[in-house]
Order: structure tokens, then C-alpha cells, then sequence
């Protein structure tokens, strides 16, 4: 815990999602003037069980602590259901985290 | 020489991801399209040689002015039906920004703070189901340039 920051919320059919994840989202010249490897997120992925919500590629362009808000039909979502969070760096790291959907009935 | 050695580094950070976190990978099929130095070229590197349009239901939105570039709030919000979004700037030394896959069930409804190192505008490509490309771009100004750390 406390690579992420996760808060999903179902509103009416709409699956509403906040996530920041916390990272250095260090570029290439800044890692060079420091004399540091860069490193960055590279893919972040969301998921409610086996379904895909939200994926993204992304490049060293993000700010720091990056934050996504993205939102999915609540469509086939039972109480209970988790969103499962996960990203990848440029150093092979990967974080997963969960958290409990609010809202669902 | 220091391209190369900039594209092979992109390559061996690419080798390192797990094939199994995702369907469509754009880092690992696309590597071109994220060192591309401009927004031309890595759209080309990215979906090829296409024709955009301009779509009243594709919006980007970001402040006009910025006073931080290290993290400037980019909304993209569309009712069409989209394959993928990509995501471009032409301040920075490398414009792609971002590549979202629409999932399934998606609401494209997507906010995400980027880094400017200085004014610049934003260009946002999606490509729909249709096999359609739409654009939509913002200009805007950067106070304090974001990208030195």
C-alpha cells in the first residue's frame, strides 16, 4: 500500500474513477542532469475482475504523482467488486492495488 | 549518436514489460511513436499515413494559461465510438504524451495531469470503430516550464 491512491464510485450507471499514483515520473533530461536512470510509468491498467476499464501507454510526459480520472458503464458490476489497479515502469516495476467499488447495491 | 543510444534504451525498457498486463501495448508495437520529436511524425509513427477531421464530439480541455507546467489537467471527453486515443504536445523534446485503449464500456471521459516545458498546444488523435481518425487540439500558454524535475 501507499503507491496508489484509489477512489471508485459507482453514480447512477456510471462507473466513476480516481486514481493517483504516486511516482517520481522522472524524464530524460532531468534524469541527466541528475545523473540518475529515468523512470516512469509505462502502462497503467484498471480492472473490475476480468474486465479491462481503462489502459493507457503512457510516456515520461506525465507529471510528477500522475493522476487519472476515467469513468466506465457500471453495466454487469455486483456489490463487492474491486477495482484492480496496476502500472508498470521503466525499471521493470509493477504495483498492483485494489480497492472496493462505493455505490454498488 | 545520441539518438541511437536514446532508441536503444526506449527498445531495452520496452523488452522489460510483461507481455501479460495488456491486449494492445502501444510502447511495445509503436516504440517510434514515442521517440518521434514531432507531432507529425509520431502520429505517423503511430496510426500511419492518415487524414484527420475535426469532431464536435472530440474536446480537449486544459487551462489556457498555466502557471505549472510540471502538471497541467488535460480532459478528453468524446461520445464517439473509439478504438484509441493518443495524446501529443509539441513542447517537449518527444510529443507523445499518452495512448488510452478504449475498452469496451468505456466512457471516454479522461482526465490526467501532464508535464509542458514551456507553451505549446495540445493535440489529441482518436481513432474510431469506423476507421475514422478525429482531432482536436488547444493552444496554450506555460508559465513555468515543467519538464526539469
Amino acid at each position: 500500500m501507499g503507491n496508489m491512491k484509489i477512489k471508485a464510485k459507482v453514480k447512477g450507471d456510471t462507473l466513476k474513477c480516481k486514481v493517483q499514483a504516486k511516482h517520481i515520473m522522472l524524464p530524460y533530461d532531468a534524469a541527466k542532469k541528475k545523473g540518475v536512470d529515468a523512470n516512469f510509468i509505462i502502462q497503467i491498467t484498471a480492472k473490475v475482475g476480468d474486465r479491462v476499464v481503462y489502459e493507457a501507454s503512457t510516456s515520461q510526459f506525465l507529471s510528477k504523482n500522475p493522476i487519472f480520472k476515467f469513468e466506465a458503464k457500471s453495466e454487469g458490476l455486483k456489490k463487492g467488486d474491486k477495482l484492480e489497479m496496476s502500472w508498470t515502469d521503466l525499471s521493470g516495476k509493477t504495483v498492483t492495488e485494489d480497492k472496493k467499488i462505493k455505490g454498488l447495491k | 549518436m545520441e539518438r541511437r543510444k536514446f532508441l536503444g534504451l526506449g527498445l531495452a525498457a520496452v523488452a522489460l514489460v510483461p507481455a501479460s498486463l495488456s491486449a494492445v501495448n502501444f510502447r511495445k508495437e509503436k516504440p517510434d511513436a514515442f521517440t518521434a520529436h514531432n507531432v507529425a511524425d509520431s502520429i505517423k509513427a503511430l496510426y500511419g499515413d492518415i487524414k484527420t477531421e475535426e469532431s464536435k464530439d472530440l474536446t480537449v480541455k486544459a487551462p489556457k494559461i498555466a502557471s505549472n507546467g510540471g502538471a497541467i489537467p488535460v480532459t478528453i471527453k468524446s461520445s464517439l465510438d473509439l478504438k484509441s486515443v493518443a495524446v501529443f504536445q509539441d513542447a517537449n523534446p518527444e510529443s507523445a504524451v499518452v495512448v488510452f485503449t478504449i475498452p469496451a464500456g468505456a466512457i471516454v471521459n479522461y482526465m490526467t495531469k501532464i508535464k509542458m516545458k514551456g507553451s505549446g498546444e495540445i493535440t489529441v488523435v482518436a481513432e474510431g470503430k469506423d476507421g475514422k481518425f478525429y482531432k482536436a487540439s488547444q493552444k496554450l500558454e506555460v508559465a513555468l516550464g515543467g519538464c526539469e524535475g
